[in-house]
């Protein structure tokens, strides 16, 4: 991988009198490592009929830096998980380019872990079998396992894939079960544990705990959170709840649309960095509620219509980004729209 | 209290009652033909349109134990139960038509994978779906003078009269599946770093293998159709043929027990499959 080369590896295959090229490039590779995911002036529209299209995003530009947990929140509809499938490979832009770990995405491929609200398990595969899935298809293809190194990568393999259940809060004695044998927060767990045996350092998420009660999603909320602690990949997590959003990022960026017209897609409304990350209602008290405010105003289309005397959470959050000052819990990376 | 109204929707007979249910229209079905073979028989006591018990009987007894007409083996006085049912007309042609079939269900494999190619490769797609479209709606007996011309009247034309009836429901159906398989299964897939033939045959085929299991279940009745007609046009062994053999001698004692073979036949073809599906996919039926 890019990131992992070091500077005399780089340079190894350049001539002496080119040092200052040598430097550039690995202040390029070294650039193009941190940003993770690159989204470069992205649009997507579907043909409507003969001769309208309807937008679904407009003009997306992002840059995700390595180690970023990023949500994608907006109302139903917005096209944020057109953007996520994009970042997959699954779509393709009508226009923009799309690059993740250095290169542009256009096919699905196991640059990213991937985990789905529904269908994230193969239903036919134990959950060991789930998990060894990955390591087992990525060295040994469909004839691959004819090779004699095959069963000793597997008990390799096995011993992780017992390690990450653990990790993940399950039993051993739930890796003979079968998916539908497990409850849905069981199932997402073994789905995280899954992409992470990949060992992936991009980790694409959409709605993965919106099918789950309160208290089981609340209980996977932490375990993400700390899973990403501790190995820092970068995470896109898709959502439409704003509290969620608020206690799992460390960037949060709002889509919403300026008007309900088919011809106009979705933009970035709120591209919000958190300076802590893991805001919540009990952590934050006041700050977390005006900033929830703040976000919902934003996805629906900036207009807050119970004011009730006070200045709007728009305007707190103004020019002069009066609440970061105040609370410093978060500053703004900027307000597009 | 055991709801008794038929019409209601909530009832829940109890397992006897059920099983009670399901006897009766098999107890009703004996005793009309019970009834109608004894009535004729007080008129005619050599009535062979419906035999009586003593003639279906005998007529089972020679079916199981003697040579058919044509062949020329005659069993030793002193031949076992097994030697003599070895040689039995019925054995004879289940044999017969039981190897058509068989090689017709081998052939229909092929099918099943290019299927899974159709629904799941859009070159596939494009080259093939259409055609089979098309295909699906050709009445396959209506091609069974072609294929007696091409193949001759031996076993080919009554196989390919099978695999060309059955193939393209088959390739239809289990196109449908492949579709049907969630989106989000395969794209995680691939971020596993599984390829194209990975994704194709330990994503996708696990997934419908137990869907395409039925679905050969539910085709089991039509194969059997296609071979029936062809052997009853031309062949000279086969279950079949002896009962279309057997019409021109009014031999009802014959042809009753041999209906009510095949039906035990594919009974039996039909719930091994069931037991395989279950052995081998016992997620599936969750």
């Amino acid at each position: 991988m890019v990131s992992s080369m070091s500077t005399p590896e780089i340079t190894a295959g350049l001539p002496l009198f080119g040092e200052e090229r040598a430097v550039r490039a690995v202040a390029e590779v070294e650039a193009q490592a941190a940003k993770s995911i690159s989204i470069e002036d992205v649009s997507v529209s579907y043909a409507l009929g003969r001769a309208a299209r309807r937008s679904v995003l407009e003009n997306i530009s992002l840059e995700i830096e390595e180690g970023e947990f990023v949500v994608l929140l907006g109302e139903t509809g917005c096209g944020k998980s057109t953007l996520l499938r994009m970042l997959l490979g699954q779509e393709r832009p009508t226009e923009g380019t799309i690059s993740v770990a250095g290169s542009k995405v256009e096919r699905v491929d196991a640059r990213s872990g991937y985990v789905p609200q529904r269908y994230s398990l193969f239903p036919d595969r134990t959950v060991l079998d789930n998990l060894m899935m990955g390591p087992l298809t990525s060295n040994y293809h469909i004839l691959g396992r004819l090779r004699p190194s095959f069963w000793g990568a597997r008990r390799a393999v096995r011993e992780e894939a017992f390690r990450q259940l653990a990790h993940m809060g399950l039993q051993a004695s739930d890796a003979g079960k079968y998916p539908h044998q497990l409850s849905g927060g069981m199932q997402q767990r073994v789905a995280i544990a899954q992409a992470l045996m990949m060992k992936n350092r991009v980790l694409l998420m959409d709605e993965a705990f919106s099918a789950l009660d309160p208290s089981t999603r609340g209980s996977l909320q932490r375990l993400l959170r700390s899973v990403w602690s501790e190995t820092r990949p970068t995470v896109v997590f898709v959502t439409h709840n704003t509290a969620e959003a608020l206690f799992l990022g460390t960037r949060v960026i709002v889509l919403a649309r300026e008007s309900k017209d088919d011809a106009c897609g979705s933009r970035v409304a709120l591209d919000m960095k958190l300076a802590e990350g893991g805001m919540t209602l009990r952590s934050h008290g006041q700050e977390f509620l005006d900033l929830v405010e703040h976000i919902e105003a934003v996805s629906n289309g900036g207009r807050l219509t119970d004011l009730s005397g006070r200045r709007t959470a728009l305007d707190r959050c103004g020019e002069d980004s009066g609440l970061a000052g105040r609370v410093g819990v978060f500053h703004e990376v900027g307000e597009t729209r | 209290m055991t709801n008794l109204s038929p019409f209601d929707i909530q009832a829940r007979p109890n397992r006897l009652l059920a099983q009670a249910l399901s006897a009766v229209l098999f107890v009703v079905c004996i005793g009309l033909y019970m009834q109608t073979s004894i009535a004729r028989h007080r008129e005619n006591p050599e009535d062979r349109v419906v035999p009586s018990g003593h003639q279906l009987l005998a007529g089972v007894r020679s079916a199981v134990l003697e040579p058919a007409e044509e062949d020329d083996y005659i069993a030793p006085d002193n031949a076992s139960t097994w030697e003599r049912l070895r040689h039995s007309m019925i054995w004879k042609d289940t044999a017969s038509s039981g190897k058509r079939f068989f090689i017709s269900l081998g052939l229909l494999i092929p099918f099943v994978v290019l299927a899974v190619h159709i629904g799941l490769f859009p070159w596939f797609g494009a080259g093939f779906l259409r055609f089979f479209l098309f295909f699906d709606k050709i009445v396959a007996l209506s091609l069974l003078p072609i294929l007696f011309i091409a193949f001759g009247i031996d076993e080919w034309s009554k196989i390919a009269l099978i695999v060309i009836g059955v193939a393209p429901t088959m390739i239809l159906d289990v196109t449908q599946m492949v579709k049907a398989v969630p989106q989000e299964q395969i794209v995680k897939a691939f971020t596993l770093d599984a390829n194209n033939f990975d994704v194709a045959y330990r994503v996708v085929f696990r997934q419908v293998m137990p869907q395409v299991i039925n679905s050969l279940r539910l085709n089991l009745k039509p194969m059997m159709l296609f071979l029936f007609a062809g052997e009853m046009i031309a062949a000279s062994d086969g279950l079949a043929y002896r009962i279309a053999i057997m019409r021109r001698h009014m031999g009802m004692d014959v042809i009753l027990p041999y209906v009510l073979w095949v039906a035990l036949l594919l009974f039996l073809i039909d719930f091994s499959l069931r037991t395989i599906n279950r052995r081998l996919h016992p997620w599936f039926q969750a």
